[in-house]
């Protein structure tokens, strides 16, 4: 009991618990919804990213408008769901479609946004560009920077994420 | 004074020559950089020396020799010396060399002069360079352009000479290039101290200035990472980095793959307790730091029944999340709940009022 209590204890106000509040409201949104046990591995593998969408938003929300990185996060995510779901309803059951338009819609946003990217160390800045959300934007020193908070927040992710599978497995 | 500076150094001083018979300045320049030689491991001291004029000069020298056994020390200390002087005596000394003061003004204000030479010349330790700045950016100001092409021919002609100098300490030299270049944003000139042999024209001084940011961001991100501070090389810092950020994405997408094949239980109520436990926590925590101090203390079964009427009612009449009476109650009923798993029915009625709340 008192593990599960101090998770949040320390400071209200951080990064940790304005997360996880978030994430945890999104994991109960989805089991709510999708309350039948997933068997199929098609329902297993929406959920998955259902919870990783959650996962990654909520963080974004977390973390504000203040870095580029939870900005260009949380528009890719609202265009996501936009794109989807506007496609998933218009066209019904033809998935392939959407899948192919959702590639097209990134493959053009890719590309009008290569703006500054520049040639350093071998390809590692370019690596690093996509791995982190919104990195083509940036040039590299604000890269950098913004790959250190990024990285901090991850960290706190899978600490949080950690402790809530825990949680789900005690009982 | 110049005789007595030249002097008391040592023997090893040649007399001063005179490269430019005109003017005073440079002699004395001279004599000072022949007194850099003598010491090496103390040069960094020296060149804060030359900043100075040759009053505060002598001070300094007489004081170097007993810091001369503690090398490393030595920059520091004198480091710390010259920022006072250079402080303190700008012009409330005036007096002995007061046109080697204007000469070293405006040759400070010179932008470019940097690289070249002049008696501030090359590497400095910082403190002293940027005060000095500092303190000369306040007068004269005007004076900077019509001197600066004279200045230029000067600094040309002594430059010569100065490369025979070796170079300074290179670990207080970065170290005192990032200072002076924080130092040089408060301050309307960019003075941006260039090393030895590498060019000044502005265009290469931003670009030295942005890759001074991008190393300065790069040390960071070599603390964040574990395992990257022996690893010297940007290249490698850089796969490490990224190799620690996939593998952080990864593990996220693998936890959320186990979140996603967790059964959702009939019972999990389980979950919606640990929900509302850190919401509540959270909003609780927000206004009072205490109450969760005290609640971990509370006999949480024996104040259950009470707690949780008293919940009910402010549930139902105050919706405000941040008062501080909801707090104090919210607490203590969450806390009970949570000791009790096998209170489903509470919890649920418990959650369906949080969930209005919401």
């Amino acid at each position: 009991m008192n593990s599960r209590s101090l998770l949040l204890s320390p400071n209200p106000n951080s990064l940790k618990s304005r997360f996880t509040e978030g994430l945890l409201r999104a994991l109960l949104r989805i089991n709510q919804h999708h309350h039948q046990q997933p068997r199929s591995s098609r329902e297993i593998r929406k959920r998955h990213r259902l919870i990783k969408t959650a996962a990654y938003g909520s963080m974004a929300s977390a973390v504000g408008n203040r870095k580029a990185w939870s900005r260009a996060l949380l528009s890719k995510i609202r265009n996501q769901a936009r794109s989807g779901a506007v496609l998933r309803r218009s066209l019904g059951s033809s998935t392939r479609l959407l899948s192919m338009k959702k590639r097209i819609c990134h493959l053009q946003k890719g590309n009008s946004k290569k703006n500054r990217v520049e040639v350093g160390g071998s390809g590692q800045v370019d690596k690093l560009r996509r791995l982190v959300p919104g990195g083509q934007l940036m040039d590299t020193c604000s890269l950098l920077e913004e790959t250190a908070h990024y990285m901090k927040c991850l960290t706190t992710q899978v600490q949080v994420m950690t402790r809530i599978v825990e949680i789900y497995n005690i009982p | 004074m110049d005789p007595t500076a030249a002097t008391v150094p040592g023997s090893a001083v040649a007399g001063p020559e005179q490269e430019d018979p005109g003017l005073d300045t440079l002699q004395f320049r001279e004599e000072i950089q022949r007194l850099m030689t003598v010491p090496p491991e103390n040069a960094s001291s020296f060149t804060a020396l030359l900043e100075l004029p040759p009053t505060q000069a002598m001070e300094l020298l007489h004081l170097s020799p007993e810091s001369e056994p503690a090398p490393a020390p030595a920059p520091a200390a004198l480091s710390g010396e010259p920022l006072h002087k250079s402080c303190v005596h700008p012009f409330s000394s005036g007096l002995a060399f007061p046109t080697n003061a204007a000469q070293i003004e405006r040759a400070a204000k010179f932008p470019i002069f940097g690289g070249e030479r002049s008696p501030e010349t090359g590497p400095v330790p910082s403190n002293s360079g940027a005060n000095v700045e500092k303190v000369k950016s306040e007068p004269a100001e005007s004076d900077s352009n019509p001197n600066s092409s004279q200045e230029t021919k000067n600094n040309q002609r002594a430059s010569l000479k100065r490369k025979d100098r070796e170079k300074k300490v290179k670990v207080s030299t970065k170290k005192n290039k990032t200072e002076v270049k924080e130092d040089a944003e408060k301050i309307p000139y960019v003075h941006v101290r260039a090393r030895r042999g590498q060019a000044t024209d502005s265009h290469s001084l931003a670009e030295r200035a942005r890759r001074e940011k991008i190393n300065a961001r790069m040390k960071l991100l070599q603390e964040l990472v574990p395992g990257c501070n022996k690893i010297s090389g940007t290249a490698l810092v850089l796969d490490e980095i990224i190799n620690h950020v996939q593998s952080l994405q990864r593990q996220v997408e693998f936890l959320s793959m186990r979140l996603a094949t967790v059964d959702p239980r009939i019972d999990s109520n389980l979950d919606h307790l640990l929900a509302t436990e850190s919401l509540s926590l959270m909003q609780s925590n927000f206004s009072n730091m205490v109450p969760p101090l005290m609640w971990s203390e509370f006999p949480i079964n024996g104040n259950r029944q009470q707690y949780q009427q008293q919940w009910h009612f402010d549930a139902l009449h105050q919706p405000g999340w941040g008062r501080e009476e909801d707090n104090h109650t919210f607490v203590t009923p969450e806390a009970s709940l949570i000791s009790c798993n096998s209170s489903a029915n509470s919890a649920s009625l418990h959650t369906g009022h949080v969930k209005t709340e919401l």
